[in-house]
């Protein structure tokens, strides 16, 4: 069935006739009941316009060949008649005499031959005597009636044998009316024989014939529309459940499990509904299984989480106090007691992480959401994070021209992303500088961490939100992830709506980039700062000069000022540690 | 003189240790391990702080806080597993005056605790108008008219801190480095939570607030004097 007939009939309706036969085949592709009523309409319109055909001819004929029997009937009749006549009257050879009789015998020819047609001809003289030429009836004129040879010939052949002819019959108002011709011939003993033609129409006939032919097509149509109608009204008996079962089966697809199909009696279709409801019934108990054991296993990650919580504790807490107090010990000691501290703080963070993640999958995580500048909180951490940058030789650089304007965002967890991100960004970096860039369009604003370091080959890259998966096993860890952080991020930008996708190469380095909307309604699409590189870093350098950290840095700078025509707060040569635009600067310049 | 902390939790490894980081900070340590026999045991010893633990068998944290707040206004601070579920902020809304969640370190445990034992600030002015209340901030009185109006030294704090600079707006992480002691972003449901119940006890109508007033998108100020 055609799910959207209101404004596909509209459309069609004032479309013109290009749209109507695009309407006509969407219902032919689209429509079970459309096509079976269109072929059953097609094929009975065939069947009864035969029938109907084969019907008005034999009525024809029939009407033709009565009307005829009847024509020469009367004619026979009348020429009978007029010959008895003949016969009787004659008496003399004499022209008043024979005048006399043969006005009789055109008198009673005229009386009974049930036409006004009549004509008659000399055919053969016989004596010498007063031989009349012919007569011809009042209505009669020449124009009237041809005769042709061939009847001419056929009633001269044969005595008292009777031919016939169709013939078209001029009527008084100009038009022709079909007719038969009947000729015969009438013997004036010793006078001559006469051909003698009656006419006869066939009008009645024609309109007795268009009554029946009239009724014949009414008919015919009647009954094609009831057919129409009727195969219509039981087609929909059949696919009326064959469309319930769609649309339950589109429900439980869309995650409805109740929905069932309802099912009446024993047929086909009922069995279908039977199998269809069953199929759903093991659906949603299969499915109901593995949320309960879900469930139950999200309960006992966060329960575990919480019952180690309070021995954490105590171990923390004793390990702060003795970790407070290891000048007092002996190296060995000491040291132990260092890692004792720094372990439980891992272990610690790690039990974090898992409750965070144990959250997700519970789906009990709500954002608190705040207006705030996605360019400054990147400051905040940028600058929160510069002291471990430079504990590893690497640089942050920020580079913001835009997303200063608050956008609702829960900013403890978008701080915990980007942390993550640069921490991540510092660790792979290999100690080249590392880029923060924020942006915002009208629709999203936007943190990309990119960094020129090992990078990922992309089958790799696609696996960095994994829970506990590592690009490298044998990379050695040095600032301590739990293996969790990138799939708590990615929970985080999902919770905002939002999007955090990656984009790595080996030995070119690796870009992830948040995106989150201005509001949760909003697509935000291809997003404010581009994921990819526009154009690959190896391209750019020349391929035999190493890239080294000041090429690298006038590459980004090139590159940055040819992408984006409004003056960059920072220029190409300006200090490291002053690479981040100040912010005023920056607003009044995009203001 | 050494101040008295009551620790009531259920584990006893937790409560030792507890009672070990206190005592070398110089506090004295004072246990209940059933809540049951927790608010016995505060009428018994009454402590100068309560250190709370929220999920205890025989009576859960929520209603000891309540009890214990029902009679007076000491400190509690409570401990807790989860900082996400609703008896952090039934906890707040019943009257504890901050919380801590395990696994905390004890650095940040004595801080809490020395945030709330420590003196109210001294204002510029030993008598205090805001609204139709005089606050007298050395005899720590809150009086309408002549009625006083009892409050928890959290609470009292709070009104003093908002009422000494009746021209500023404070925002929530204002109030909570000043009133709390957190130097950083902390849980602003503290806040909230807090000036609720002050409303409680100091507006006419907590509905239309003449003392403590919303300023909205940055936080609260003081209500002018009448």
């Amino acid at each position: 069935m055609a799910a959207n007939p209101p404004t596909r009939a509209v459309t069609a309706l004032w479309g013109g006739p290009s749209a109507w036969s695009d309407t006509i085949s969407a219902s032919w592709r689209s429509s079970m009941r459309f096509r079976a009523t269109a072929i059953t309409l097609m094929a009975t319109s065939l069947a009864i316009f035969v029938i109907c055909v084969v019907i008005a001819l034999v009525i024809r004929s029939d009407l033709f060949e009565s009307r005829k029997d009847e024509a020469l009937h009367n004619a026979r009749a009348a020429v009978s008649a007029a010959q008895k006549q003949l016969d009787s009257g004659q008496t003399g050879d004499d022209r008043a005499t024979i005048a006399a009789v043969w006005g009789e015998a055109q008198r009673v020819l005229g009386r009974t031959a049930s036409s006004s047609r009549i004509v008659g001809f000399i055919s053969e003289t016989q004596g010498d005597g007063y031989t009349p030429t012919g007569f011809r009836s009042l209505e009669y004129s020449s124009n009237q009636m041809t005769i042709s040879d061939e009847l001419h010939t056929r009633v001269t052949q044969v005595r008292n044998r009777q031919a016939w002819q169709s013939i078209p019959l001029p009527q008084s108002d100009g038009s022709e009316a079909a007719g038969i011709v009947v000729g015969q011939l009438l013997e004036f003993r010793g006078v001559g024989t006469y051909e003698v033609y009656i006419a006869y129409d066939l009008i009645d006939a024609d309109e007795t014939l268009l009554f029946v032919q009239r009724t014949l097509w009414f008919a015919g149509i009647t009954l094609v529309a009831l057919i129409a109608a009727i195969s219509w009204l039981v087609l929909r008996s059949v696919s009326a459940p064959i469309i319930e079962a769609a649309e339950t089966s589109e429900r439980l697809a869309a995650g409805d499990l109740e929905v069932r199909l309802p099912v009446h009696g024993e047929d086909e279709l009922a069995s279908l509904g039977r199998s269809f409801n069953a199929m759903a019934d093991s659906i949603q108990s299969q499915i109901k299984e593995l949320a309960e054991l879900s469930l139950v296993q999200q309960r006992f990650v966060s329960d575990v989480s919480h019952e180690l919580r309070t021995p954490l504790t105590t171990i923390r807490l004793a390990a702060e106090m003795i970790n407070d107090t290891r000048e007092d010990f002996d190296p060995v000691t000491a040291r132990t007691a260092e890692l004792l501290h720094t372990q439980v703080q891992r272990f610690e963070t790690l039990l974090a992480d898992l409750l965070e993640i144990s959250r997700y999958d519970a789906g009990s995580v709500q954002l608190e959401v705040e207006a705030t500048s996605l360019a400054q909180l990147a400051e905040e951490m940028v600058d929160q994070l510069r002291p471990l940058a430079a504990a590893h030789d690497t640089e942050l650089r920020l580079v913001a021209p835009g997303g200063y304007s608050p956008v609702d965002m829960d900013p403890r967890r978008v701080r915990r992303v980007l942390r993550n991100l640069i921490g991540n960004a510092i660790e792979h970096g290999e100690g080249e500088p590392i880029i923060v860039t924020v942006d915002s369009d009208q629709r999203a604003v936007a943190v990309g961490v990119r960094d020129f370091g090992l990078g990922m080959r992309p089958e790799d890259a696609e696996h960095v939100f994994d829970r506990f998966w590592r690009a490298d096993p044998s990379r050695k860890r040095t600032i301590g992830g739990t293996g969790l952080g990138l799939s708590i991020a990615l929970g985080d930008a999902k919770l905002h709506r939002g999007t955090l996708e990656v984009w790595s190469e080996l030995g070119i380095g690796t870009n992830f980039v948040l995106t989150i909307p201005r509001s949760p309604d909003v697509e935000v699409g291809r997003g404010p700062v581009p994921l990819e590189p526009e154009e690959s870093v190896v391209d750019l350098v020349d391929v035999t000069e190493p890239i080294t950290l000041r090429g690298v840095r006038d590459l980004i700078d090139d590159v940055g000022h040819a992408d984006r025509e409004e003056a960059e707060p920072e220029s190409a040569d300006a200090d490291a540690e002053h690479a981040k635009p100040g912010p005023d600067d920056t607003r009044e310049q995009s203001s | 003189m050494t101040s008295r902390i009551l620790v009531v939790d259920d584990d006893t490894a937790l409560a030792e240790m507890i009672g070990i980081v206190l005592r070398t900070e110089g506090f004295e340590a004072l246990f209940c391990a059933d809540g049951a026999q927790a608010v016995d045991e505060w009428r018994a010893s009454r402590p100068d702080l309560v250190l709370l633990d929220l999920m205890l068998p025989g009576m859960d944290g929520i209603e000891i806080c309540t009890r214990i707040r029902a009679e007076s206004g000491v400190p509690v601070i409570m401990l807790t597993a989860r900082s996400d579920t609703a008896d952090v902020v039934r906890g707040l809304e019943v009257g504890a005056d901050d919380y801590i969640v395990k696994p905390f370190n004890p650095k940040e445990l004595v801080a809490r605790i020395r945030t709330r034992l420590r003196p109210a600030p001294q204002a510029e002015t030993e008598v205090l108008r805001v609204g139709d209340l005089t606050i007298d901030v050395d005899a720590h009185e809150v009086r309408r008219g002549t009625a006083p109006i009892a409050l928890t030294p959290l609470e009292f704090q709070l009104l003093v801190a908002l009422a000494s600079k009746p021209q500023q707006v404070f925002s929530r992480e204002m109030l909570l480095e000043q009133v709390w002691g957190y130097h950083y972003k902390a849980d602003t449901r503290l806040v909230n939570v807090h000036v609720q119940r002050l409303r409680a006890k100091v507006e006419l109508d907590p509905d239309n607030p003449r003392i403590v007033m919303t300023v909205r998108g940055v936080g609260y100020r003081a209500g002018s004097v009448s």
